[in-house]
């Protein structure tokens, strides 16, 4: 196994300075990114980084330290840094938190993938997003068309001092478009497919079923005719949500609220805290019965999908809501010890030199029973809201607000007419007790979110929401624009 | 004691290495060396205690107006030398652009004083650990939970190019960050400098607990308009949602809601908006990421808005100066201010109080995201600190709350005070005062 040595190393010399557990952890990442903006490249770019991060555990804390000097002396200094690092932290804590993980692999694991996109010519590539960029204009008021690209390659081995060798390779793409319309005083953006394009575990096959080239001139027309359309009304609705503001509804009021770190104080200057305490699990009725939601970091085209999480543990499946109860987190080697449970492998570094963390991974909410069509049958008065525009949720992830590129009235049962500037707000668990309906398997698709921000200093995650699109009674529209 | 990173003779060695690599028409090199420390705290125990080193290379190719960029981090010959063909392969399929400008020449800018600090430089952990020991000590004393971080760092950015040009800026920061929790309510302060040893951890531990204690037992106030005078941590959150309004390429695009004109009263007389790398409370690097000398640049005078930052790119587009405000190649946001100040009023924040018969004080916001582009319309919530003022008296704690408002509009009512604060959130460096406005909207409260 590549590195072997090298992490043997850092491993001993840990060891040598004092740990009682030591891991660390080599990544290859790389990243090439194009974007194409007004028929000009304006980012085509490839980033390789290279580097290893030591883990040490001393006196019940915790030490980290990452260098990109693969050198022997520089991987030594790397690994006392981390004890040392350790050792002061040690000297001032008021109680004792790490405790080592118990369990070894020696295993590898590798991403599903169909075409690696490295067999597509980088001209190719370009020429795909200058043809989806170019199919953007046209339209009245479309004054900025985008369309991009991303590949990102990790090749990641793990060694701990229990014995745990671990290498993985994961490979994960994305594109999307987006069209700007501006005239009158007003702004309107379109994006496609979902806010943030499409991301999700896999190879070129991904870029091929985001169909840009089809769907431009579709958003193109949207994002002009939203300039034209109507104010969204304020008031109390019925909404039907689409999948992608779905993912978007997951990740801040369950993915982030369900992260033990967070409920434990461990965020609480930066992301903020939790109203899904310890003292409620198994009791808080979260939702209504048709909500459940589940952490599953094996699913197929995931963006945490991985073979073992960065401490070291293998992924499973586990459950955070259960028919409309709190039935779990997501959580660390640590901070399951410290609930009596065992950690499910949410543990996230967003490359070699950040520490590892809990981070929201792949979350599903499981599809209902009804096709998206009927999810309008009883809605007499109402709103239907697709693609997140922008997003907001206290620090204790109650009180949220969110806005959306598109939203189209619904009256007795039918679509209607194209409204402009939809927002919604209301409080989590009232939210997702009002929802009676949730689409069948056919509307559920994995929407990826590429860069989930959390922790200081801040790391960018991956993380899949799942979901198909759902329906939820009497809720607060038009909240935006009531200052 | 930790280790200084790659000084700034071996990074333009390092930079002139690469540079001789290289067959495009036109490079440029970005070395970027750093050293980052630190130490998290909760619950008065280092919940993660973190320090990383790492040299970046980024290589930006230009072969018949087309441009390629690759980056490395591995300093081997091969390593660098693959770096650099892979720049120059990119280039070459990517589609000419005849707004490609030139890279700037040699140039002269000004030394900053207080950028860089030789203590800060070379801190360890027990530098760290000796920041955090006065918050723990005050969280116990005040029956308090603490959470925040310390941190240290040094960084050092070489720009060389084979027009000549060659930038070299070294500097370093620390910084105390602090929420401190009582049973039911909480308080945040803050501290930032170039040195670690200029600040007081234990008055910024002080600060965040009387906070926490000052807004126990909060009480709902009703949603609506409100005055509000919010601390610079605060009201820098606020900014930070109007500075791409100042981006060239927002003006250019017509998103900016500055797009139709320059020279415009668009706020108050009372705002004054620049951005000044040399501000004695936020030295910064005195080039861009191009190499280029950033000017330090009256935004908005007196309510009107004066210019607009621009780079190397869109100083060619819109046939303006460039004032040195770009962002590291490739780069598809437009150039961005990075040391934004906000010049201080005629009254002390204690007289702005003084001043208001009924309103909000408040120490700081979460999650500001905008709603409306053009119209800068952000909503958020407060937190960590929000206080009734009642016949000119902080009066009492009060629940948190959401608004909705538009910066263009609140900035048309505003005053501020006197005394500037250095504040930061994210990747933005400011100076601000603490600022008063009126019809400060909010839409819904909070149960905590």
């Amino acid at each position: 196994m590549e590195f072997e040595t090298a992490a043997g190393r850092a491993l001993d010399t840990a060891v040598a300075r004092g740990a009682e557990y030591a891991d660390t952890r080599f990544e290859v990442d790389r990243a090439e990114r194009i974007e194409v903006r007004n028929g000009v490249v304006a980012t085509l770019s490839d980033a390789t980084s290279t580097g290893m991060g030591v883990r040490a555990l001393l006196d019940g804390s915790w030490g980290f330290a990452a260098t990109s000097d693969l050198t022997d002396a520089g991987i030594d200094a790397a690994a006392a840094r981390a004890v040392d690092v350790a050792r002061a932290g040690a000297a001032i804590a008021r109680r004792r938190v790490g405790a080592a993980p118990t369990r070894a692999y020696q295993d590898t694991f590798e991403a599903r993938i169909e075409r690696d996109p490295q067999d597509v010519p980088l001209g190719e590539r370009v020429a795909l997003l200058l043809e989806a960029e170019r199919l953007l204009h046209g339209p009245a008021g479309v004054a900025v068309g985008r369309a991009w690209l991303d590949l990102w390659r990790t090749d990641k081995y793990f060694f701990s001092t229990i014995g745990s060798r671990i290498a993985q390779r994961l490979r994960q793409t994305g594109s999307g478009i987006e069209a700007m319309a501006v005239g009158d005083g007003d702004v309107q953006v379109r994006t496609y497919p979902g806010d943030v394009g499409l991301y999700q575990s896999g190879g070129w096959e991904i870029v091929e079923a985001a169909r840009l080239i089809d769907e431009a001139p579709r958003i193109a027309q949207e994002a002009s005719e939203l300039l034209r359309a109507p104010q969204c009304p304020s008031g109390v609705f019925d909404i039907i949500l689409g999948s992608s503001q779905m993912s978007l509804q997951i990740h801040e009021s369950c993915g982030h609220p369900a992260e033990l770190d967070r409920v434990m104080g461990w965020e609480a200057n930066f992301s903020g805290t939790s109203f899904l305490e310890i003292d409620q699990l198994d009791k808080l009725q979260y939702g209504s019965e048709r909500v459940t939601i589940e952490i599953d970091n094996t699913l197929d085209r995931g963006m945490a999908t991985c073979g073992y999480d960065d401490e070291g543990t293998r992924s499973i499946r586990s459950d955070i809501v259960r028919d409309g109860v709190l039935a779990g987190y997501e959580m660390s080697n640590d901070t399951a010890r410290a609930i009596g449970r065992e950690s499910n492998a949410c543990v996230r570094a967003s490359g070699w030199s950040s520490v590892p963390m809990i981070r929201m991974c792949n979350l599903s909410l499981r599809p209902g029973n009804v096709p998206f069509d009927n999810l309008f049958d009883d809605v007499k008065d109402g709103i239907y809201m697709e693609s997140n525009r922008s997003w907001s949720i206290d620090d204790r992830r109650l009180n949220f607000q969110f806005g959306c590129e598109m939203g189209w009235e619904i009256k007795n049962g039918k679509r209607g007419r194209l409204l402009k500037n939809p927002t919604y707000g209301g409080v989590t668990p009232n939210f997702w007790n009002s929802c009676d309906a949730i689409g069948d398997a056919r509307s559920w698709f994995a929407w990826g979110t590429p860069n989930c921000g959390k922790g200081e200093p801040m790391q960018t995650g991956r993380t899949t929401q799942a979901a198909a699109a759902a329906r939820f009674r009497g809720v607060d529209v038009g909240v935006g624009y009531r200052g | 004691m930790d280790s200084p990173t790659m000084q700034a003779a071996q990074r333009e060695a390092l930079a002139k290495r690469i540079l001789a690599l290289s067959s495009a028409d036109r490079t440029e090199v970005l070395v970027s060396a750093g050293d980052a420390a630190l130490t998290r705290f909760t619950h008065e125990v280092s919940n993660q205690n973190l320090a990383v080193e790492n040299v970046d290379v980024s290589v930006r190719a230009v072969v018949d107006n087309r441009t390629g960029v690759a980056q490395t981090n591995r300093l081997d010959d091969a390593s660098l030398r693959s770096a650099v063909a892979r720049a120059v392969e990119m280039a070459k399929l990517s589609p000419p652009d005849p707004l490609t400008p030139d890279l700037p020449g040699p140039s002269a800018y000004a030394p900053v004083d207080g950028a860089y600090d030789a203590a800060t430089a070379v801190a360890g952990a027990n530098v760290r650990a000796g920041m955090c020991s006065p918050v723990f000590a005050a969280a116990e004393s005040a029956e308090c939970w603490s959470a925040g971080y310390a941190s240290t760092s040094t960084s050092g950015l070489t720009v060389a190019n084979t027009s000549g040009g060659v930038a070299s800026f070294d500097g370093t920061d620390a910084a105390l960050n602090v929420k401190m929790t009582a049973s039911d309510s909480t308080g945040f302060a803050e501290g930032y400098s170039s040195a670690a040893g200029s600040i007081d951890a234990a008055a910024v531990a002080r600060t965040a607990a009387e906070k926490a204690r000052g807004t126990a037992n909060p009480s709902s106030v009703d949603p609506g308009e409100w005055t509000v005078v919010l601390e610079p941590a605060a009201f820098g959150e606020i900014l930070i949602y109007l500075a791409d309004h100042f981006s060239a390429q927002s003006f250019d695009d017509g998103s900016s809601f500055c797009s139709d004109g320059l020279d415009r009263s668009y706020f108050s007389e009372q705002f004054t908006l620049s951005d000044d790398y040399a501000h004695p409370l936020a030295p910064g690097m005195p080039f861009d990421f191009e190499g280029q000398p950033t000017q330090r640049l009256s935004l908005v005078e007196n309510g009107v808005v004066k210019s607009i930052l621009t780079d190397s790119y869109y100083a060619k587009k819109l046939d303006r100066v460039n004032t040195g405000h770009a962002l590291p190649a490739p780069n598809a946001y437009g150039p961005q201010a990075r040391n934004l100040v906000v010049a201080g009023g005629s009254k002390s924040t204690r007289e702005l109080i003084a001043q208001t018969k009924r309103g909000l004080l408040i120490s700081r916001f979460w999650y500001i995201r905008t709603v409306d582009r053009k119209r800068a319309i952000v909503t958020g919530m407060t937190r960590d600190g929000t206080f009734a003022i009642e016949d000119g008296c902080v009066a009492r704690g009060v629940r948190n709350m959401r608004f909705n408002v538009g910066i263009v509009d609140l900035l048309g009512r505003c005053e501020f005070s006197s005394e500037q604060r250095r504040t930061g959130s994210y990747h933005y460096s400011m100076v601000v005062p603490t600022a008063k406005f009126e019809r400060f909207a909010f839409t819904s409260v909070t149960d905590f």
